[in-house]
């Protein structure tokens, strides 16, 4: 075996990182300061950030008000200083009910990223470390449940499964599982064959260690970044099953059932389709700059662009 | 005549083929997974809490009925070959076979893709364009806004403030009436499907805008392009002959993609603006847990896309030599 460029025995040497592999780094050397100077990730962290202090208002009960409870004599109020988002038409807080929507929605995107991302992370490392028929395994069930639009598959498990939150999240995450699958084995597998890995393996260091400790720190910020888009497109499955009336029954707060109830209010009742709207548009967007702002942070080279 | 370059272009349209009919058998097998091998069969997805009171013989004789009794291997080969010979099996609830529902819903959403993905297309390419030869400027700005809407804004968002919005301010709902085939009625059935295309096409323009963009940005700072300049080439020539052209991969190639996002987008779309498509077709099935038609319509849906991905592939080979035999 041919070994060219540095002394692969300094090269092992973690005093002496040699290695010139695009590396996707998620701590220190100015990785937050990197995350907030760029706009998206600036961006990003604001979005997100106001969404999950909105979930965790609501969760520690500090909402204006109790988001079930109604109060018919003020139905369909506009937005004032006693409701800032306005009632809707059974005289519930909106901006109350949001906010434990914004729970709802994100308990169940966490879980459905959670899904995707150990499955297909996991399938991802398999198939670029292992290679050979195994990686030809799983990269062709990956490219067989890519091929099935998502939202379509999420509509047939919930057809089978039936509507609830853990059944929402199975059946949102498992679309994603290709894309985890997909982008965690690019790296791995050019990683396999970097010098400080091959390095590494003529040192005798067993697989394991080879693996954890030389290749998988390289991969976390791309599973960073995937964790982040998956986040944003799994808010807005959720929202979009729940808006054909597929998500979690009542009373269990939904944003998407709630714009779909606005349909015929929000003629005479703007605030109705407004409030649920804005909160997952907030959500949807700030995930998706947080992603593209994690991916821009954690490459120097996209960071210097 | 089969000189080389035929060889390989023949060779890569041969190979995505293959590779795509076993995808497609795939495909199959994960939707008859879901739907046939998860809890529930036919039997108590047709009767519900009722099937608990069949007796043993009643119940013996729809295990028959429904071919349950045998291997899912068997089973899943007989459906698949009934569906070749285009026997889709009965609807549980309309009573109907599955075919005639699809062949009555499957040109109302045909129609509502192509006209979004045309739509789409002159929006995403047009703006795409406009931004990337003049960024900064007036054009590139308007782009930009509208891909931040049709990127941040889900589609039963817009759908539903649209529909307020017309019938609210102009008391108009085109779908109020009952729809209209282009053959019956062209002017409203034009009118009706306008709107939910020009709701789908804000998002796939939203995204081959941004892909036009960078993908002609990225062209136009090679050296050919300055060489075409250079030589005297005019302006018109330069933009479509040398820039747009080689640009023309990538824009196919997310046109495709969005293509899985649009089939998506009909389910709602139609949903919003009551429209008798595969969508409507498809949400009515899964609650009423009509398990032949949600299969049916995963299946139609997933081999369109699948399909249109093939066909992608093909045409790229085509336009660029490069991306033979990837």
């Amino acid at each position: 075996m041919a070994i060219t460029g540095p002394d692969p025995l300094t090269a092992a040497r973690p005093d002496q990182p040699v290695a010139k592999t695009r590396r996707l780094r998620l701590s220190g050397g100015g990785f937050w300061a990197a995350l907030w100077a760029s706009r998206s990730g600036k961006f990003g962290i604001v979005l997100v950030g106001i969404t999950l202090l909105g979930a965790l208002v609501s969760i520690l009960g500090l909402a204006p008000y109790d988001p079930q409870h109604q109060d018919l004599a003020a139905n369909l109020a506009a937005p004032s200083s006693d409701h800032w988002l306005g009632t809707d038409n059974f005289g519930r807080d909106l901006f109350s009910l949001v906010l434990e929507g914004i729970v709802v929605s994100l308990e169940i995107a966490v879980l459905a990223t959670l899904i995707a991302g150990v499955f297909g992370s996991l399938g991802g490392i398999a198939a670029g470390y292992l290679g050979g028929t195994t990686s030809t395994l799983i990269m062709r069930a990956s490219d067989i449940l890519f091929a099935i639009p998502a939202i379509l598959l999420a509509l047939a498990i919930v057809t089978a499964l039936g509507p609830g939150i853990l059944d929402s999240a199975l059946a949102i995450g498992i679309g994603w599982i290709p894309i985890f699958v997909r982008v965690v084995r690019a790296p791995v597998l050019s990683l396999r064959n970097a010098d400080f890995v091959r390095a590494g393996q003529v040192l005798g260091f067993s697989r394991r260690r080879v693996l954890f400790r030389h290749i998988l720190p390289s991969v976390y910020g791309v599973i960073a970044v995937q964790t982040s888009l998956a986040l944003a497109w799994a808010i807005l499955a959720e929202a979009s099953l729940s808006f054909l009336g597929l998500g979690p029954p009542p009373p269990t707060a939904s944003l998407g059932q709630m714009v779909s109830d606005s349909s015929s209010l929000a003629g005479i009742a703007w605030w109705t389709l407004a409030a649920p709207s804005l909160a997952i548009i907030i959500a949807v967007v700030g995930f998706n700059y947080l992603g593209d702002g994690l991916r821009d942070a954690a490459d120097p080279r996209s960071r210097r662009s | 005549m089969f000189d080389s370059r035929n060889r390989a272009l023949a060779l890569t349209i041969v190979r995505r083929t293959v590779s795509t009919l076993i995808t497609l058998l795939g495909v199959a097998i994960i939707v008859f997974v879901i739907l046939r091998l998860l809890p529930g069969d036919a039997i108590t997805a047709s009767l519900g809490v009722n099937a608990g009171l069949l007796s043993p013989a009643q119940h013996a004789a729809l295990v028959h009925f429904y071919g349950l009794g045998k291997p899912p291997v068997q089973q899943f080969f007989s459906w698949l070959g009934a569906s070749f010979s285009g026997n889709l099996g009965v609807s549980l609830s309309a009573q109907q076979p599955v075919s005639t529902l699809i062949d009555q819903a499957a040109p109302v959403t045909l129609e509502l893709s192509i006209v979004s993905l045309v739509l789409g297309l002159l929006i995403g390419v047009g703006f795409g364009m406009i931004g990337a030869l003049k960024p900064g400027k007036v054009g590139d700005e308007v782009g930009q806004g509208i891909a931040v809407v049709g990127l941040g804004v889900p589609v039963f968002v817009l759908g539903t403030a649209l529909v307020t919005f017309l019938s609210s301010h102009f008391h108009y709902f085109p779908s109020s009436e009952p729809y209209a085939s282009l053959f019956s009625d062209p002017w409203l059935n034009i009118q009706q499907i306008f709107f939910p295309s020009l709701v789908l096409s804000i998002g796939i323009g939203a995204a081959i805008m941004r892909t036009t963009r960078a993908a002609v940005l990225e062209v136009s700072s090679q050296n050919f392009v300055r060489t075409a300049r250079g030589k005297g080439i005019k302006a018109r020539v330069v933009t479509w002959r040398h820039l747009f052209r080689n640009a023309l991969v990538p824009i196919v190639t997310m046109s495709g993609i969005q293509l899985g996002y649009l089939l998506g987008g009909t389910v709602i779309v139609e949903q919003i603006f009551i429209l008798p498509g595969l969508g409507r077709l498809l949400v009515t099935a899964i609650n009423e847990r009509d398990f032949p038609v949600v299969q049916s319509i995963t299946m139609l849906f997933a081999t369109a896309f699948v399909l249109v991905n093939l066909g992608v592939d093909v045409i790229c080979a085509l336009i660029d030599p490069r991306s033979r035999g990837r």
